[in-house]
């Protein structure tokens, strides 16, 4: 029988093959907590005295953030709020807007929910039912929760927005952007963002290092109780095709993601230096108020036209 | 001999060689081990985990568009 490197104790719930490491149920939840902590202390993500806004959407990244957040919160280290979005999607939302406000009143974290609807007049269904819309649902969306998240962030006071984006998202991300010559965006990338007005809060990824599936693993150790079910809107993708050769190359090549982001991680100093948009003075929208390098902010524009009548 | 698979709420009887373990029972169902996490008899196991007869498995998954 298979024993934990760490700590002698069976059963081992996981094999790491890149370091031959096997690890019991605590040995393994412990692991991932120390490496969240490191990562937050080596890019300096969080500092004492923050307050932390986390984008909580009730899968099982943004409730791990959540969980291993709160031990600070816990600590007075941090104070820590939970944004839930109900981007209006029947027969899926619902359930995971449930389980993300179970989990925040479990923790005593207080959370706001706030709908599309509510500030945009549309549903992410209604939008997706007009035949003569632009975008895919994963534009729409993306653009209107960054937008609600931070608005609400900014008047909660909060100094860091934490999102769940994992090793596999982060690797995914520099491979697609690599991939399509999209060198602008590459220079975006990172464990915390510099944003390009006081008005938008720094964003955090404290499970950057954390492969994918170990953050399903830990849901299901330390049995939180988060939402499963795949997002109807998902579609077939390029992301998705990058995801699914990365995690296919892993297999066989267990350190592969790791190695993506230490490499990229070192070249982005230069990539920035030569190839970052020089920032322009970022103005704001006449319409809402919010930071926009145009006129109107992507928000807004995409508001219009989802209103615009025949 | 015969294993349980539930998978997405589902319960499946599912004919397997003796010494097959978790890897190859996924491998035989198409499931990714990437993209999932396996409970045998209610408890977290590895992929390397061998089955026996009678086994109640338990497939979760954790990761989509993977
Ligand atoms: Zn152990
Ligand atoms: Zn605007």
């Amino acid at each position: 029988m298979n024993i934990c490197t760490k700590c002698g104790a069976t059963p081992v719930i996981i094999s790491r093959k890149a370091s031959g490491q096997m690890l019991c149920k605590e040995c393994f939840i412990q692991s991932i907590t120390d490496k969240v902590m490191k990562g937050i202390r080596r890019n300096k993500l969080i500092e004492k005295g923050d307050k932390v806004a986390v984008a909580l959407s009730g899968g099982k990244d943004s409730v791990i953030v959540l969980d291993i957040l709160n031990s600070l919160y816990k600590r007075n280290v941090i104070d820590l709020i939970a944004i839930i979005i109900d981007e209006g999607i029947e027969g899926y939302r619902e359930h995971g807007i449930q389980i993300a406000v179970k989990n925040a009143q479990r923790m005593g974290i207080k959370h706001r929910v706030a709908s599309i609807k509510d500030y945009f007049g549309k549903t992410l269904d209604e939008i997706m039912a007009d035949d003569r819309r632009e975008h895919g649902a994963c534009t729409y969306c993306g653009v209107f929760r960054r937008w609600i998240i931070n608005k609400i962030a900014r008047e909660e006071g909060a100094t860091k927005i934490a999102t769940g984006h994992n090793l596999d998202d982060e690797t995914q991300a520099i491979l697609m952007n690599y991939l399509e010559g999209n060198i602008d965006n590459l220079t975006r990338i990172g464990a915390k963002s510099e944003p390009k007005s006081d008005k938008f809060t720094v964003k955090i990824k404290p499970l950057r290092e954390i492969p994918e599936k170990e953050v399903g693993l830990y849901a299901v150790a330390s049995e939180l109780d988060v939402h499963f079910d795949e997002c109807p809107y998902s579609q077939e993708s390029f992301r998705g095709e990058v995801g699914r050769f990365i995690k296919e190359l892993s297999v066989n090549h267990p350190t592969i993601m790791y190695s993506t982001l230490k490499g990229f991680d070192k070249i982005k100093p230069a990539l920035k230096k030569e190839f970052a948009e020089k920032k322009v003075g970022i103005g704001t929208c006449i319409k809402c108020g919010e930071p926009a390098s145009h006129e109107m902010c992507r928000a807004c524009l995409f508001s219009k036209k989802i209103h615009q009548k025949e | 001999m015969t294993i349980t698979v539930i998978i997405d709420k589902e319960k499946h009887a599912l004919e397997i060689h003796e010494n097959m373990n978790i890897k190859e029972v996924l491998d035989k169902m198409d499931i990714s081990s990437q993209t999932v996490v396996v409970k045998r008899n209610n408890e977290v196991v590895i992929e390397e985990e061998i089955l026996e007869d009678g086994d109640i498995i338990e497939v979760i998954r954790v990761i989509y568009g993977g």
